[in-house]
């Protein structure tokens, strides 16, 4: 059972749900207490050891289903009833396989007889076979003994062995079938059919041999497909998640102008993810002290309670202020992906930086920060979009709207981020105003979302905005924007 | 680990029935989550919105051990002085100047600042003992012979800080303290230990890692008929049920904050104290107050009161 759980642990693993190694040793204490026996003490149990989050709890439940969906019909005796309503597609493989033989090699109650109606009307329910032949490859006898639980057991070891819970892409299938049949034995079986045909070829075969080479051959596709069965099942479970991961490491460098519409959601998901990290690492709010500089009041007052005698000193120290960020973003058609992922990642971050005010235009600026704050990202960025979005960009009216109606608001403590492409249709480009901002400011940040080489070339402004900035980057992807994000939290002292 | 009245946390079962007759009713995440803490000897973490009976659990657990319940208040700037031990300077300050005497007497015949030291050093560090030392919570919880419960209160509301000061605590039982050493609880009796959040930020993975943790979720109507027929036995069943179901309505809408158990609870009590038999929308509408805390709240329900009670008359 130990190696079924760090399996299940690693199932979960991959269900987004963070085990660490002694949780598994808890969770494997935790089995030793409560047993295999009340399944759903079990799952309560291991719930309440391994998943630490609701929303970690709810995955619990789901991977623990599709888990141990195998073990219960494991569970099922192997006489072959057929009452068990397991899991569809498996159990009815596995029931139509057990049925099969089970009726053929024992019970003698008539062929396909049973419930398996599927399989009845297949093949062998007209020719009665002589059974008195018993096959010598091990796996041969395994399948016609009719024990399902050990041919699922078998099954399941094997699996091990071949290492399918490493299986990453759908394609892979094949192989691992292949493999998963090869450690249980299937040379020895082909071996012992492609005799038996032969011998049926040349004639020399007598009747009985002839039945049971047909018998082993249903029975391999049988196992064949039921294995397949098996194998998605594993997939599901060890892989699809990390399909997932692949198209997400995908996403974060793919150039953001060119991910399409059906991708935003994934997208949105990704940034509330790397905002949430983020925020982790940046929610302490740190204090920094001036060794040496004691903090005389506060060290008086601490020290009333023992008579004013100096035990307990305190230090100056001052805390880390949250940046106060400005964000201006240009929404024009080239560039409002980009602003809109630069957005949803600062609205995001609301635990650490609660002061985000937002400024949309393509060539008048409007402050959009209520909007975004009242209402989804995704309304609200269509509804600035709706606003501002048409019009050709004019970086000069945007800087002079902004003297105009916010240049006041800046202070020492301001980090202005302005994203664009500093394409100015030829205007007066107003860098001036810039530099006014770049003296005020602790920080002004320039975020472009073309290549470097281009930042000169045509109607770009790069040239005369670039000296005042205190920085000025590329940033035209998910991995981009999160550095700009996480070195503002960083720097903001 | 045999704590007293073990025998009650001998299975799921008991617990629930125990805690039941408690008038503690729980669903059987919760039982298990306490059979699982007393046997592993690990402490639980609880999760859940305010007022679904967090706190409640650990004192009810207290109560059906009959151990005492040591309780730690978190808060912003909770620091070790509070949490666990605090040198008692006046008293130290106090018997340094009642003993320069005696102080005297043992220095006398010691020549030169050597010999003076060595002989002091003969007394090892008197003032540093456990006589000296004030026991806040964590370190009486370790040193209770008989064990006990351990209830750290709303630990999100403390310091990053703290949340590490208490990592020792909870995964061996023990507190060190630099000038006498390692306290260590008694291994046969080590306090069962609850901590309740409620989410104001996350805790951090290290803490979690080292506690089990149970959500408690608003619970469902059953449940919650069952929990109001425990507190407030003396109310009807046609009354509990139009009360259970309007509950359960609120909390499905749009509000601030959504009424807890213990508001359903003071509600049914107001019901009774007014004499009511069934709900109607005027007294309801008068007595919202009990359940929401928000302005804003009340006057969105009190928009659709008219049709809830007709809801939960029906259903009821």
């Amino acid at each position: 059972m130990d190696s079924t759980l760090v399996d299940f642990v690693k199932a979960l693993r991959t269900a987004e749900i963070k085990v660490s190694p002694a949780e598994t040793l808890d969770a494997m204490e935790c089995l030793d207490l409560v047993g295999i026996t009340d399944r759903n003490f079990l799952k309560d149990s291991l719930a309440l050891v391994l998943s630490k989050t609701p929303e970690e709890k709810e995955a619990f439940d789901a991977c623990f289903d599709r888990f141990f969906a195998f073990e219960s019909f494991r569970q099922i005796g192997p006489d072959g009833e057929y009452t068990h309503d397991v899991d569809e597609g498996d159990a009815e493989a596995e029931g139509e396989q057990a049925e099969g033989e089970g009726s053929q090699g024992g019970s003698g109650e008539g062929q396909g007889g049973g419930a398996g109606g599927e399989e009845a009307s297949e093949s062998d329910s007209n020719e009665p076979l002589d059974t008195s032949l018993d096959p010598e490859s091990p796996l041969g006898q395994l399948l016609l003994s009719g024990s399902r639980t050990e041919l699922v057991v078998s099954m399941a070891e094997a699996g091990r062995t071949a290492e399918v819970n490493q299986i990453v892409v759908f394609t892979q299938k094949g192989l691992y079938t292949r493999k998963i049949m090869d450690a249980m034995g299937l040379k020895g079986l082909q071996d012992e059919i492609g005799m038996l045909q032969a011998n049926e070829r040349e004639g020399a075969g007598q009747i009985p041999q002839n039945h049971l080479a047909k018998r082993l051959t249903k029975a391999r596709d049988h196992l064949r497909e039921q294995v397949r069965d098996y194998v998605e099942k594993q997939f599901f479970l060890h892989a699809d998640e990390s399909g997932k991961q692949l198209r997400e490491e995908l996403l974060k460098k793919v150039k953001l102008s060119n991910l399409e519409k059906r991708n935003f959601k994934d997208v949105q998901e990704i940034v509330f993810k790397m905002a949430k990290k983020l925020v982790a690492i940046h929610s302490k709010r740190r204090k920094t002290y001036k060794r040496g500089q004691l903090d005389v009041r506060k060290t008086l007052r601490h020290n009333m309670q023992y008579d004013g005698m100096l035990f307990d000193l305190h230090w100056k120290a001052h805390k880390v202020d949250r940046p106060k960020v400005m964000c201006i973003c240009d929404v024009s058609g080239s560039v409002s992906n980009y602003s809109r992922f630069l957005l949803m990642f600062l609205y995001s971050l609301a635990d650490v930086i609660p002061k985000v005010r937002s400024f949309a235009f393509s060539s008048d600026l409007g402050e959009v920060t209520s909007l975004f704050q009242n209402s989804q990202v995704e309304e609200a960025m269509a509804r600035t979009m709706r606003d501002y979005g048409n019009g050709s960009t004019d970086y000069g009216r945007m800087f002079m709207d902004f003297k105009n109606h916010c240049m006041d608001d800046v202070d020492n403590k301001t980090t202005i981020i302005i994203l664009g492409d500093a394409r100015n249709n030829f205007g007066d480009p107003k860098a001036e105003i810039l530099r006014e901002m770049y003296d005020k400011s602790k920080r002004v940040i320039w975020l472009n979302p073309e290549p470097r080489s281009s930042w000169t070339v045509g109607d770009a402004e790069m040239g005369k905005y670039g000296p005042a900035c205190h920085q000025a980057e590329v940033c035209n992807s998910l991995t981009h924007l999160e550095r700009v994000v996480s070195n503002l939290l960083k720097t903001a002292t | 680990m045999t704590l007293k009245n073990a025998d009650r946390l001998s299975s799921v079962e008991a617990i629930k029935e125990n805690f039941e007759s408690r008038n503690y009713i729980c669903n059987t995440q919760i039982a298990t989550a306490v059979f699982l803490a007393y046997h592993l000897e690990k402490p639980i973490l609880i999760e859940g919105p305010p007022g679904v009976g967090k706190t409640e659990l650990a004192k009810t657990c207290a109560e059906l051990l009959e151990l005492e319940c040591v309780r730690l208040q978190c808060y912003e700037g909770l620091d070790e002085s509070k949490a666990i031990y605090e040198w008692k300077y006046g008293k130290q300050l106090l018997y340094t100047q009642v003993l320069k005497e005696t102080l005297g007497e043992i220095l006398d015949g010691a020549t030169g600042l050597h010999e003076s030291v060595v002989k002091l050093h003969e007394f090892g560090d008197v003032f540093f003992s456990e006589d000296f030392l004030e026991p806040r919570p964590l370190l009486k919880a370790l040193h209770h012979d008989e064990g006990c419960v351990l209830l750290i209160d709303e630990v999100d509301k403390s310091d990053h800080e703290f949340e590490s000061l208490l990592l020792e605590m909870l995964s061996d039982f023990q507190l060190s303290i630099p000038e006498i050493g390692t306290v260590k609880a008694n291994p046969n009796k080590k306090p069962l230990v609850f901590l309740t959040s409620n989410n104001t930020r996350e805790i951090s993975d290290a803490l979690k890692r080292r506690c089990l943790h149970l959500y408690i979720p608003f619970p469902d109507a059953s449940l919650e008929r069952q929990i109001v027929q425990a507190r407030v036995p003396e109310i009807t069943e046609s009354l509990r049920d139009q009360l259970v179901t309007f509950i359960q309505e609120l909390r499905d809408m749009d509000l601030k904050k959504v009424p807890a158990i213990s508001e359903t609870i003071d509600w049914a009590r107001t019901l009774i104290l007014l004499h009511t038999e069934s709900l109607d929308p005027e007294l309801v509408k008068q007595t919202l107050n009990v359940i929401l805390k928000f302005q804003e709240d009340i006057e969105t329900a009190e928009a659709d009161v008219q049709n809830l009670t007709n809801k939960a008359l029906k259903q009821a």
